[in-house]
């Protein structure tokens, strides 16, 4: 789901950038540090605007500035039974990975409906239900996430297209 | 399905149930309690203040907490039942058995996977530690699904009549390289490669360093007849690529070889997701079963555990001299059968193999991954390819000068440039004709061997029977062993001899083919294989002696292998004779071992007698040594006494050569009669050194002393620059007060001094000075008797101001500290003008020298 959230951080800058345009420069570095990376359990997709630049404090020993800046940003938590769409990566005999933007996600043959079959002969290989239904490398499908889990800087989740709409997105 | 759980082992037993909480058909949670149990121990209660304690028997009834979640089926334990060891006490319907677990994630569930608790005795991410799948390898599967998933794949394989192919890429189906002449010659129709390298695919990585990226490519040439290969290979075998190049590259090789996915679809493994860096494994693919799986590969030695199902394939060199451009993660290959093909794999350094595996593996991959790169820069700076044909087009012209020189009289041929220049890359490597024999020979008797199997189970004609499939690895053998069955064979000059050749690449593989190798020449033997760049003399003359061994080069051997059938020998014999058999006195260093006798060829006959004396002669003194080399420099065959040489460099110092100075050089026209003087000098003053102790304060005036002298000397002087005026006037400052309480011993000794100074200063004028001198000056630093005379050093010039300035600014502030007028100035600008004064004194040495005897004579008057 997404969200807009007020955050702080921290920004330091070289002293080669002091000057008079260093607040545009710190926001310049935020956004560049944290657009696009994964903080905990969610994602910071974009970053709206800054508020609240704070004075520059010298660190000592290191001569750099340090600002403390808030911000306000898009961010993406995925939650358990989110549902989310995404594009298939790579697909083997156990089941497919998927992308859901920066979202990796594994759906298993388990949590398919029954008619679909992995069929290894194809090429490529992939999971079809031999009608409409062809889920290979590159298939947009939407899945529900049942399962999630996170370690320092990256994402992970499970996801199920057994269900009423989910599965094969049709062109 | 049900699954029996065990009590434990972590419990303390033997335990009595209590009571049961749940009755079949509950639906259990993790960490409910699920019965509870008691048991007994010993405690120790009393007074332990008057140590007046006893054991008493404790009774504790704990609840026993369900390690898993699902629906309870069955208790295999009663209430009041006595357990003595841990043992299934319940069958329970898992809800989920976690068989799929993708990055600490049931699968399946979508459970965590990383929890830990005290009520389960495994960890959950242990019930799923098989990585099988090609592209990743953080998704897991338990040894059940392992199992089916590889059912599944063996019955299509049997319903559609084939079976799996493992295939390398380097040097196997293909060679790469990165060396831009490639790309030069591809482009340049006139040049004689460009037949050749016609087609030569190239593409870029991107999943290199920025900067490395984009300034090379891949230059992949496939094996010649490849492409029919495959795809009339891909008929009977589902094909896999297993190599040890990155990902990246890996799937561009794969698209050069199959641009619509037809022979590989996505069934390619690359060292990134192969979790070891140094061997390959066909677990990794196919963790329960390997018997229907064949590798082709170039190297025997990265299969360790998989040798039976290995088709070892002669590796293919089109690039010459090139190797395999990802083998830089590989240990050295040691199978070479060319007795006298290019030294491959120079490149390598000896560092990577011997890299330390108990090192942190990801130090070990980045090491690993630097030397790959440099390898890679090497190439694209060194050009190697260009550099061959650069030889080879000389050695023409050569040739050519030859011929005109001769005819005399053909001017225009020599002037138009060569109409046909040799060319280093030559495509004729007939390998993959007898590959695909191979293959189809072995597929044929597996699926004979099946049916045949099948018919005795009686299986009916759609089914498939597991039982009936037999081990291609098994099959495998077979046929090789069938090769050169009877043949006894004997190497020489092959295997370096601290080698067990049972055990070396080379004889693993003779053996396999169905040879009996022999260490000796014996009566039964039928070949002897020699090396023919450098055979070894003792079997080789033990064989000639026996005239039904056959005496064959490598090369046979080598073309059994491809072939896979005992070829004819002729072409292959050992005719050549040993050089020493020209000479015709070969049998009188017979008595060398054969490897020793590879070096003796092309000596003198005095050879053998000639070395050791010579070697001896090495380790005695590096001159000798120097001497004998250049005397043997022009002898080629000297190559492993050279290596003693090279050995020796470390521990004996290089001759000098002319015009370089050696550190003790000196001492050649140093005069040690004047040093032992000055030695004995030394020790007669220590007898002095004593009195100078207790008189410590008298010491320190009489560096003041010093100060008033040489203060007087600026006195003199008119043209000071500003900073010295100021240290002139400290010292003036200083000069009354020090100048005040000279005692009379002091003088005396002054005077003692002062004619040590002057031999000294003049010795040192001299300008001859030594080592032995400088080391004694250093120690003297440290007597304060000595003191005066280090002065002079300074005086006479030495470049040692800074000493000098600490030593005197020491004095300077205890003197005035004395003399209670030590407030004046601190000390840090006391420190620069005390080596200011230092520099000034050294300007006033002459007059130095005279207010000094002026001085004397005047505190004598004093007296």
């Amino acid at each position: 789901m997404f969200f807009l959230h007020n955050l702080e951080r921290r920004v330091t800058l070289h002293p080669s950038y002091f000057g008079r345009n260093m607040h545009e420069l710190v926001t310049t570095k935020l956004v560049k540090d944290v657009e696009g990376t994964c903080a905990g359990d969610y994602y910071i997709i974009a970053i709206m605007d800054t508020f609240d630049v704070s004075e520059g404090r010298i660190l000592p020993g290191s001569g750099l500035a340090e600002f403390t800046v808030g911000y306000r940003a898009v961010v993406w938590r995925p939650f358990k039974g989110e549902v989310v769409d995404a594009i298939v990566d790579t697909v083997n005999q156990h089941g497919f990975f998927a992308k859901a933007g920066p979202l990796s996600l594994f759906v298993s043959s388990h949590l398919m409906p029954d008619e679909i079959q992995w069929d290894p002969t194809a090429a490529p290989p992939q999971f079809t239900n031999n009608a409409d239904w062809v889920i290979e490398q590159g298939t947009h499908i939407r899945a529900k996430i049942i399962g999630l889990r996170t370690e320092v800087g990256e994402m992970w989740a499970i996801g199920s297209i057994n269900g009423d709409f989910l599965g094969c997105l049709q062109a | 399905m049900s699954k029996p759980i065990r009590l434990g082992s972590r419990l303390r037993y033997p335990i009595t149930i209590v009571k049961l909480l749940k009755s079949p058909g509950d639906t259990i949670k993790k960490q409910e309690p699920l019965m509870q149990y008691s048991f007994k121990w010993m405690k120790e209660v009393g007074d332990n203040l008057r140590e007046n304690t006893w054991m008493e028997e404790q009774t504790t009834i704990v609840n026993w907490d369900s390690p898993t979640d699902g629906e309870l089926k069955q208790w295999n334990i009663h209430e009041g039942q006595r357990i003595e060891a841990d043992a299934p006490c319940m069958l329970v319907k898992e809800a989920c058995s976690h068989e799929i677990q993708f990055q600490g994630l049931c699968a399946i569930c979508g459970k965590d996977m990383t929890e830990v608790n005290w009520a389960a005795e495994s960890r959950d991410t242990h019930r799923a530690p098989i990585s099988m799948i090609h592209d990743r390898t953080n998704l897991t599967v338990s040894a059940a699904q392992a199992q089916r998933t590889e059912q599944e794949l063996q019955r299509r394989l049997l319903q559609s009549r084939k079976l799996s192919l493992v295939v390398d890429l380097d040097q196997t189906v293909i060679q790469a390289c990165v060396d831009p002449t490639v790309g030069e010659w591809l482009k340049d129709p006139t040049n004689p490669n460009h037949e050749s390298v016609k087609n030569v695919k190239v593409f870029q990585l991107d999943d290199g360093p920025a900067w490395l990226a984009n300034r090379f490519w891949y230059y992949i040439k496939l094996r010649p007849g490849l492409e029919g290969f495959l795809k009339r290979i891909a008929d009977m075998y589902e094909m896999h690529v297993y190599t040890m190049g990155t990902r990246a590259y890996a799937h561009n090789v794969a698209r050069v070889l199959d641009p619509d996915r037809k022979l590989f679809g996505n069934r390619v493994i690359s060292r990134d997701e192969n979790h070891n860096m140094w061997s390959k494994s066909l677990q990794r693919l196919f963790p329960v079963s390997t018997h229907m799986v064949v590798i082709i590969d170039d190297r025997s030695d990265v299969w360790p555990d998989n040798r039976p199902n290995l088709i070892k394939v002669s590796p293919y060199e089109f690039f010459k001299g090139i190797g395999d451009i990802n083998s830089s993660f590989l240990p050295k290959r040691q199978d070479l059968l060319k007795s006298n093909g290019v030294k491959k794999k120079s490149k390598k350094e000896p560092s990577e193999t011997a890299v330390d595996k108990k090192e942190d593996e990801s130090a070990v991959t980045k090491l690993q991954v630097e030397e790959q790169q440099r390898t890679f820069e090497k190439q694209i700076k060194d050009r190697p390819l260009q550099a061959l044909q650069e030889k080879l087009d000389w050695e023409d012209e050569e040739a050519e000068k030859v011929t005109v020189q001769s005819d005399d009289g053909s001017e225009s041929r020599s002037s138009s440039p060569p109409a046909h220049r040799r060319r280093v890359l030559l495509d004729d490597d007939h390998e993959l004709e007898f590959l695909e024999r191979h293959l189809t020979n072995l597929h044929k008797m597996f699926y004979d061997r099946y049916d045949k199997e099948r018919a005795v189970h009686q299986a009916g004609a759609n089914n498939v029977d597991f039982e009936a499939v037999p081990d291609v690895g098994d099959l495998l053998d077979e046929a090789k062993s069938r090769v050169l069955r009877g043949k006894r064979i004997v190497l020489s000059g092959v295997l370096a001899r601290d080698v067990d050749i049972y055990k070396s690449e080379i004889g693993l593989q003779i053996m396999s083919f169905g040879a009996d190798l022999v260490p000796r020449v014996r009566r039964d033997v039928t070949h002897l294989v020699v090396n023919a760049s450098q055979p070894g003399r003792e079997k080789l003359l033990e064989a000639r002696r026996r005239p039904h061994i056959k005496i064959v080069s490598l090369e046979w051997l080598a073309e059994c292998f491809t072939k896979w059938e005992a070829v004819d020998e002729t072409p292959y014999l050992f005719t050549s004779r040993l050089p020493e058999e020209e000479k015709g006195n070969g049998a009188a260093v017979g008595a060398e071992g054969e490897e020793s006798g590879s070096e003796e060829t092309g000596k003198l006959p005095n050879g053998s007698g000639r070395k050791n004396p010579r070697l001896k002669l090495v380790t005695a003194s590096g001159r000798t040594r120097e001497l004998e080399d250049d005397d043997d420099d022009d002898d080629d065959d000297e190559s492993s006494d050279d290596g003693m040489d090279d050995e020796d460099e470390g521990l004996l110092p290089d001759a000098l050569e002319d015009g370089q100075l050696s550190p003790i050089d000196g001492l050649k026209t140093f005069n040690w009669g004047s040093a032992d003087a000055e030695l004995d000098e030394f020790l007669a003053s220590g007898s002095d050194e004593d009195d100078d102790e207790e008189e410590g304060d008298e010491d320190d005036e009489d560096e003041d002393g010093d100060d008033h002298e040489t203060g007087t000397n600026r006195d003199e002087d008119e043209d000071l620059p500003l900073g010295e005026e100021r240290s002139l006037e400290h010292s003036l400052q200083d000069k009354p007060a020090a100048g005040e309480s000279p005692s009379k011993k002091r003088k005396l000794r002054d005077e003692d001094a002062a004619t040590e100074t002057g031999t000294e200063s003049d010795a040192l004028a001299g300008g001859d000075e030594t080592p032995a001198k400088r080391l004694r000056r250093a120690k003297s630093h440290h007597s304060s008797s000595l003191r005066n005379r280090y002065h002079s050093d300074v005086d006479s010039g030495l470049p040692t101001p800074r000493v000098t300035g600490d030593e005197e600014d020491a004095a300077l502030v205890k003197g005035s500290q004395q003399n209670g007028d030590g407030g004046g100035y601190d000390d840090a600008e006391d420190f620069d003008e005390a080596e200011l004064e230092a520099e000034f004194e050294a300007e006033f040495e002459a007059e130095f020298e005279a207010e000094e005897a002026a001085l004397r004579t005047m505190d004598v008057e004093k007296g």
